[in-house]
């Protein structure tokens, strides 16, 4: 027991070294953005207040940018406003009102701190469950997609961007409809890799790449970007693509978080047939 | 005595809000991002018990980390530096260039010794810190293309830091 002290006084510099990194390696490993953590709950009520600080100065800057893409919106909404549509056949317009439910709802959110330069970028929304905002949600801007809710506390959410080691949406090519896997491998934020596109779908530039709406996450039809450059693999299945992304990573100041008000019962639906078969 | 706990803590809260309010949002590219913020451990006097520099290691981390929401990722690349300061310190030492109450720095140590002092250190910590981020090996180059080209540009924020108080000191 004596020596057992002395060693332990004698080597104490390794013994501190060895509990302090393996204490910042549990704790990078378990409150990884990935779980809701409540680690990130405590610290986001003062690191959150600072970011909100720092980011009530610096949206003055993006003023006009803002303003601008407001009024993008507003022309957009205004256009499928019942007044902008001819009613010559009013079925139609009855057609849509009592027979299509309410499938998407948007919360809007303003970003408090994101950042496009690093390998795993994440985002900071002003918003988090108290104001309805949910794990898995989805995040856009406009029709174009920003990424994914991965934590949430109460007044804050962090989202994890398009611009993620981690993150793979699920794209089509609006021309076919063909599905592919859209993915970011780092570098440059306004450029993002397609993976899996089947041998026999003809790729050209400018194609463009929305959402499939096969993932629950986000709606269908969202841009995601434009092909610039492909390559033809000879000896694999599926060719790769590179495109560029239509949402500006680096210039989101609010965005708008989706809500699906059906997701319950689609994972209802998935749950009891996992359930139902046998294995 | 006190003067230097006061100098280092306020030296600790600047290099922090530099780091999380100004450095992590600079965009140069996505292989640049420097993290100047570990000069503070660079700078801590030459006697600061081994303990105190892990501890202060850890610390300095987890505020970084508490910024960014990647708990343990900054903590971990401090906590090996803190750890291997001492032996960069032993291994690269002419026996002449210690003073008690001294930090290392340009001026005492001279051009040569910092610039080791800081390579090594800047290299390690830089190198744990992208690999632990992206933890995997498939994109190795680029990661350590990311490692060095930040590297270099945390250099040469040090290498100004330094200079600016040299200039400072010898007016």
């Amino acid at each position: 027991m004596h020596y057992l002290l002395y060693f332990l006084r004698k080597h104490y510099f390794y013994f501190l070294f060895l509990a302090l990194e393996i204490l910042s390696l549990v704790l990078l490993f378990n409150f990884n953005a990935y779980q809701n953590s409540a680690v990130s709950d405590v610290s986001s009520g003062f690191s959150g207040s600072v970011m909100n600080i720092s980011s009530n100065i610096s949206q003055y800057f993006s003023l006009a940018r803002v303003n601008r893409i407001l009024a993008e919106d507003n022309s957009r909404l205004l256009s499928h406003r019942p007044e902008a549509f001819y009613k010559a056949d009013t079925e139609t317009y009855y057609h849509k009102d009592t027979l299509y439910k309410l499938e998407y709802k948007y919360i809007s959110a303003k970003v408090i701190s994101n950042s496009t330069n690093k390998r795993n970028n994440f985002l900071m929304l002003n918003k988090g469950w108290s104001k309805g905002i949910q794990n898995h949600m989805g995040v856009i801007i406009g029709n174009r997609i920003v990424g994914q809710v991965v934590s949430v506390s109460e007044h804050f959410s962090w989202v994890m961007s398009l611009l993620n080691k981690d993150s793979r949406i699920s794209g089509k090519f609006k021309k076919n409809d063909q599905l592919v896997n859209v993915e970011w491998s780092g570098g440059n934020y306004r450029k993002g890799d397609v993976r899996e596109i089947p041998k026999h779908v003809l790729i050209r530039k400018g194609d463009l790449i929305i959402t499939s709406g096969n993932s629950d996450i986000f709606p269908e039809g969202l841009e995601i970007g434009r092909i610039t450059s492909y390559t033809i693999a000879q000896d694999e299945n599926f060719n790769s693509a590179t495109i560029e992304f239509s949402t500006d990573f680096n210039s989101l100041s609010y965005v708008e978080v989706v809500v699906d008000l059906m997701r319950q019962e689609k994972e209802m639906l998935k749950n009891s047939f996992k359930s139902n078969t046998p294995n | 005595m006190t003067l230097i706990y006061f100098k280092n803590i306020g030296r600790f809260v600047f290099l922090v809000l530099l780091q999380v309010l100004i450095l992590n949002n600079l965009q140069l590219s996505g292989y640049v991002n420097p993290y100047f913020y570990i000069y503070f451990l660079l700078l801590l006097p030459f006697e600061t018990p081994r303990w105190l520099l892990l501890l202060a290691g850890f610390i300095l981390g987890i505020s970084i980390d508490a910024f960014t929401n990647t708990f343990g990722l900054n903590a971990a690349a401090c906590v090996l530096l803190a750890f291997i300061r001492p032996f960069v310190i032993e291994a690269i030492s002419t026996g002449t260039e210690f003073m008690i109450g001294h930090s290392p720095s340009l001026r005492n140590q001279g051009v040569k010794w910092f610039t080791y002092y800081a390579i090594i250190l800047v290299l390690v910590h830089h190198f744990t810190l992208f690999f632990l981020e992206i933890f995997r090996f498939t994109e190795f180059f680029q990661t350590l293309l990311r490692v060095i080209l930040s590297s270099i540009f945390t250099l040469l924020l040090i290498f100004i830091a330094e200079y600016l108080s040299y200039a400072r000191e010898s007016k």
